[in-house]
């Protein structure tokens, strides 16, 4: 994004400098500017509606009366929700699976990105072949639950970061900016005694800082958000990550009039609040939010997604 | 034992198929149990306490709740050891995917030994692989289990869960008496209002209606909720038990027993279900009905209850307590809801609520265990027997309840429950463990009724004085054709859902019924009741 | 290992993929392999892991789909009890709920290739145009914020907002209309899942194009503008061909993975009400194959649908060599 910014602003100053904009292109601009505020203010809305619920009164949330301002101000909600042990539980658990997921997933998309990377590489095409095929083909959910469960690693953090491990699209991005790479600073380390394992080390990974940091970011957001391998080998509610707390809470609240009918006995009557649910959410995505404006000057620097000339 | 059978189902999962095929058509093997009595009782009967004779220990699915989350140091868990010599190893699910769980535990061959909660008919997905434990076998491990089938008449529900081979496969709750809890409730402030007696039957509903719009014109008296994800769900249903047919909504039945043509018919296709449409779209198209019912969300229904704008809405003991109530109190103070009872229609009286609950499955593999006998009894006893149902509703006496001499049952002070003692500090549910979805439900009704307020008894009394409804013939299906009929039910469903709704809303005309009746059949409605017939005279062949 | 590039000979155009061909060709091209081997040994050894997981995690279960052509019955063996031949085939084939998802499939997958594959394009190219700094960089963290949202809280997201209540019909009552019930009329569903969708990616999705445009040579803007060209020309002339490679690959996967719309997002958001439109192969496939058991059925069209992608995605990668000179591998 900061190279991005120079240029941009670089190709601004030169524009000024030279010929003077023509009238259309001035009226573009500010056109262009009212309708990214316009986005803005439509990605935004939904973000604010789901604060200000969080803070509300259920009564104000039921009669569908919160839009941007909090109604009936109160944060019992919050408090309800941070005092559930299993909350913290699970959301140590999200934090865990995702750093150890994130660490195996970016060891072995690199390596194998870096392979593919080789153009000379005999069976190269092969080697892709692979891990396009896995794109389309792929076993279904009881089969994978018999090799996780067989393997052992049920109830573990590898039940969520093996079978994950690598991302086909996260693959061929990080091949493709692997091949933009200029040949010559490897060749040359080469020439330095540097063997392969020294040159991706100390020579392509340095220059790669990018794209390692947009595919951290990439690999981390999936995991952060995943729900269903931890559901599905996870057997103990302390073991779960907290989307799939948030998940039962929304669904809890939801399901108590579809079982109904007679069918399910009055225990099973589920009365969560709109407001838990809202702080659930905001509890769940800011530390996300925090965490990325910081990761964020590599993104655009990191992606060079180029398709091979061939 | 668990370890095992995972390495076996991998490497070994086509030999183990046929062995575990071979092995259930044994009928000599099935009975000798004489290995797999450790722990159990030698004598146990109706009225004894269940005690293993050695600790042990049974894997369980969990079905998780969000608002009682299950904890390890629950009182019911330490009580449970201490009654029984069991200890539980709970395989925890959120509620929220519960069924996919378990049926990917089953088809991997990695699920616990009992597998609770389980409705009629899921069970039956399981029944061909063998997966699951043919349970009627086993019956004279369970006296209290048989015992309430006969005290209770119950053998007409039970033979209903009958697969092909006359076995079933299911341990369902049961209920002494039907326990329907959901009906419609009005504003009584209106009928006093209007002097209009409380009705009691579809017509007089149609009657009240009538004279609340003339009295408010800019009202529709009626907007429903509980219209997801099924349109109208209790309501349908409620109109098609009353109109004899087995259940529609979100009780949706493809088929209902005609007993006087010894055959079953298509709901959806029924001139019956003809005329609950008719009646519903009466109701409409003369203003009665608010059209959003169908498709709007519970809230707004209950914003227009409390705001005035209707005066009807489906409910059962809990909304009126917890949401209609409260909501009213702020708005309009002057204002009482009440249930009415569950209004009778064209079938006569019933009580039309079935007497049998979810229920709980046994994996196949707790046969082979050595412990097989005490599991069997252990599951007699807390699900079956007074003193387990006792104790898994109302927890351990002079701890979270107290008895008098007659056998009435009052909470401790400090113990809470449905807002039942609102300064108890402890939950009986979330601190205690207690009154459990999974392992409370059924019973007598006194101990069904333990927590209900006074005037839930009187509704429940009202209908308990109705008969129940007649349980249609059992028509258990093969493996081949359960394969075919699920294939055709979803689009089946679908599109008499969509149909129901346009035909209600005036979006099609009811001359257009038998166009429908056509299309029905262009999804194969005809062959699907073939299969259903068909089955049936087969059972009354083989096992009636 | 001595330099590898010096050794390294000119690339061919188009190696052998598969090692098992015409026997008397095989002698030498076992020798090219030990060479290989024997220069890039180290590179190979960096597959190892990759290829296990490849294996273990990826080809191990597809054995699992076997159940396509056998019946299975859950909790028997997993790989099905015996052989049925082509019969689910047949029965999807003749299944006509299968070709309404399979119709309403292409139709979401269309929708949502045709808008979410060009708006980020023309967000990248918008932003590229703005003077200010300091509104660039606002707009873009913002419109990367969705991407973070899991599909549960999207879907819950976007229930709110349609609901009678919700803010959208709250501005519809504003502006005097009466409110929809969005969520439960069919005629709606394609609108909602392709906006939930647009807004969700398209943001994230401008990331890649912006990446681009900072590898475009400034000289090409210089040379264009000495040509006389406006702005809008040097866009159409230098900018777009810039980032084309980019636009391919992505054009590519999006072929791909056209048929698999987002399930989760479907069936947290559908009803009956709406299945005329909002149910897909995936949505039906688990209502089917999940909630009644139908494993087999589901296994056999989990298996159409791959040949599908993977035919789409090749033919899309052959269509793009010839024409365009790019292509994924």
């Amino acid at each position: 994004m900061v190279i991005a910014d120079r240029v941009a602003s670089r190709r601004v100053a030169r524009a000024r400098t030279g010929i003077r904009p023509s009238r259309g292109y001035r009226v573009f601009r500010v056109v262009n500017a009212i309708v990214l505020t316009g986005i803005v203010v439509v990605t935004l809305y939904p973000f604010v509606n789901i604060v200000a619920r969080s803070l509300s009164d259920n009564a104000y949330i039921v009669a569908g009366q919160v839009n941007l301002v909090p109604r009936g101000f109160n944060i019992a909600a919050y408090k309800a929700v941070m005092s559930d042990p299993l909350f913290w539980t699970n959301y140590r658990n999200t934090v865990f699976y995702t750093v150890v997921a994130t660490a195996v997933a970016l060891v072995l998309t690199t390596c194998y990105a870096y392979v593919l990377s080789k153009k000379h590489l005999k069976g190269r095409t092969a080697l892709v072949g692979i891990a396009v095929f896995t794109m389309f083909f792929s076993g279904g959910l009881i089969p994978n639950y018999v090799l996780v469960t067989s393997l052992g690693l049920k109830n573990t953090v590898w039940a969520i970061a093996l079978p994950n491990a690598i991302s086909v699209f996260n693959l061929l991005v990080m091949k493709a900016f692997f091949e933009s790479l200029p040949v010559e600073l490897e060749e040359a380390a080469a020439v330095d005694g540097l063997n392969t394992y020294g040159i991706l080390l100390r020579i392509v990974l340095p220059l790669s800082k990018a794209v390692v940091a947009t595919m951290l970011l990439f690999y981390a957001v999936s995991f952060w958000n995943s729900w269903f391998s931890a559901f599905l080998y996870m057997d103990q509610m302390d073991l779960l990550p907290v989307t799939v707390y948030l998940r039962n809470l929304i669904a809890g609240a939801t399901d108590a009039t579809s079982t109904g009918g007679g069918l399910g006995s009055a225990t099973d009557v589920v009365q969560s609040a709109a407001t838990i649910q809202a702080v659930t959410i905001v509890l769940t995505v800011l530390p996300i939010l925090t965490v990325y404006p910081f990761i964020q000057r590599y993104f655009v620097s990191g992606v060079m997604l180029g398709a091979v000339k061939g | 034992m668990v370890q095992l059978s995972r390495r076996h189902l991998l490497f070994a999962a086509g030999a183990a198929a046929v062995v575990s095929v071979a092995g259930c058509g044994d009928d000599a093997d099935k009975k000798d149990l004489t290995d797999n009595r450790v722990g159990a009782m030698d004598k146990y009967g109706v009225g004894d306490q269940f005690k293993a004779t050695t600790s042990v220990s049974f894997s369980m699915l969990y079905n998780n709740h969000p608002n009682y989350p299950l904890k390890n140091d629950w009182l019911f868990w330490s009580e449970l050891t201490k009654r029984t010599g069991v200890k539980i190893e709970p395989v925890a699910v959120p509620l929220s995917d519960y069924e996919q769980k378990r049926s990917v535990l089953i088809g991997a061959g990695d699920a616990p030994l009992i597998i609770p909660k389980t409705y009629h008919p899921q069970e039956e997905a399981y029944v061909s692989s063998g997966a699951i434990l043919p349970v009627s076998d086993y019956l004279d491990l369970m006296p209290n289990f048989t015992d309430s089938i006969e005290k209770w008449n119950l053998q007409p529900e039970i033979d209903a869960l009958r697969q092909e081979d006359g076995k079933f496969y299911l341990l369902p709750g049961l209920h002494e008496k039907p326990w329907q809890d959901y009906t419609l409730a009005v504003r009584m402030d209106i009928l006093e209002e209007l002097k209009i007696p409380v009705p009691q039957t579809w017509d007089d509903v149609y009657t009240m209606l009538k004279a609340m719009k003339a009295k408010y014109p800019n009202v529709y008296p009626f907007s429903d909720r509980f219209s997801k994800p099924n349109p109208a769900g209790n309501l349908l249903n409620m109109l098609a038990l009353a109109y004899g047919l087995e259940g529609a909504g979100w009780n949706f039945h493809h088929t209902s027993w005609d007993a006087s043509a010894k055959k079953f018919v298509y709901t959806g296709a029924s001139e019956k279900y003809k005329a609950v449409l008719e009646y519903l779209h009466k109701l409409v198209a003369e203003g009665l009905l608010d059209p959003e019912t169908f498709t709007q969300t519970d809230d707004q229904a209950r914003q227009k209850l409390a705001s005035g704008k209707s005066f009807v809405i489906s409910a059962n003991a809990q909304s009126i307590v917890n949401d209609y109530r409260p909501d009213m109190a702020k708005t309009l103070p002057n204002a009482r809801v009440a249930k009415i009872p569950f209004p009778i229609g064209p079938a006569g009286p019933m009580n039309p609520a079935s007497r049998l609950e979810n229920g709980i499955m046994i994996s196949t593999k707790a046969r082979d265990s050595k412990n097989f006998v005490a599991m069997m009894q252990f599951i007699d006893w807390l699900w079956y027997s007074e003193s387990g149902k006792e104790f898994a509703k109302w927890g351990v006496e002079g701890v979270t309840y107290t008895k008098d001499s007659s056998g009435k049952h009052t909470l401790a002070p400090d113990v809470d429950v449905l807002g039942l003692n609102p300064k108890g500090t402890k939950h009986l549910q979330k601190d205690f463990g207690f009154y459990n979805g999974i392992f409370a439900y059924g019973g007598k009704p006194e101990l069904v009724q333990g927590f209900f307020s006074p005037e839930e008894v009187e509704f429940q009394n009202v209908l308990n004085a109705r008969p129940p409804v007649p349980v249609p013939p059992p028509h258990p299906l093969s493996d081949a054709e359960r394969e075919q009929v699920t294939l055709w039910e979803t689009p089946l469903k679908d599109f008499v859902y969509g149909n129901s709704l346009k035909f209600i809303l005036g979006q099609r005309d009811l001359g257009e019924w038998d166009a429908y009746v056509n299309e029905l059949n262009g999804k194969n409605m005809g062959s699907y009741l073939d299969i259903i017939n068909k089955a049936y005279d087969r059972y009354q062949k083989n096992h009636g | 290992m001595s330099s590898p590039g010096a050794l390294r000979p000119p690339p061919t155009a188009n190696p052998p993929a598969a090692p098992s061909g015409a026997r008397p060709v095989r002698r030498k091209r076992r020798r090219t392999w030990r060479q290989a081997l024997r220069r890039d040994w180290q590179l190979y050894s960096l597959a190892v892991l990759p290829l296990l997981f490849f294996l273990i995690f990826r080809y191990l279960p597809m054995l699992g789909n076997v159940i396509a052509f056998r019946r299975f019955r859950p909790g028997g063996s997993i790989f099905g009890d015996y052989w049925v031949g082509l019969r689910y085939i047949r029965m999807f084939l003749s299944d006509p709920t299968f070709w309404d998802v399979f119709t309403n499939t292409l139709v979401l997958g269309g929708l949502t290739l045709l808008f979410c594959f060009p708006l980020p394009i023309v967000l990248a190219l918008l932003l590229n145009e703005l003077r200010s700094t300091r509104l660039k960089r606002f707009v873009q963290s913002v419109s990367y914020l969705p991407h973070f949202l899991s599909i549960v809280i999207v879907a819950a997201m976007v229930m709110q907002l349609l609901s009678i209540d919700g803010t959208v019909n709250q501005l519809v009552r504003a502006v005097g209309g009466e409110a929809v019930p969005f969520l439960q009329q069919a005629g709606w569903f394609r609108s909602i899942y392709v906006s939930s969708e647009v807004w969700q990616t398209v943001g994230w999705g401008t990331i890649l194009y912006l990446a681009a445009l900072t590898t475009i040579d400034e000289d090409l803007y210089e040379a264009a503008r000495i040509d006389g060209a406006n702005r809008w020309r040097q866009t159409w002339h230098v900018t777009l061909p810039g980032i084309r490679p980019t636009m391919v690959t992505l054009l590519i996967l999006n072929i791909g993975t056209f048929m698999a719309v987002g399930f989760e997002k479907i069936l947290l958001l559908y009803n009956p009400l709406t299945y005329p439109t909002a149910d897909v192969i995936s949505t039906y496939l688990f209502r089917v194959g999940i909630v009644s058991n139908n494993f087999s059925y589901a296994a056999a069209i989990g298996l159409f649908e791959s040949v599908i992608g993977l035919t789409l995605v090749l033919s899309a990668n052959a269509i793009s060599r010839r024409a365009v000179g790019a292509s994924l591998w």
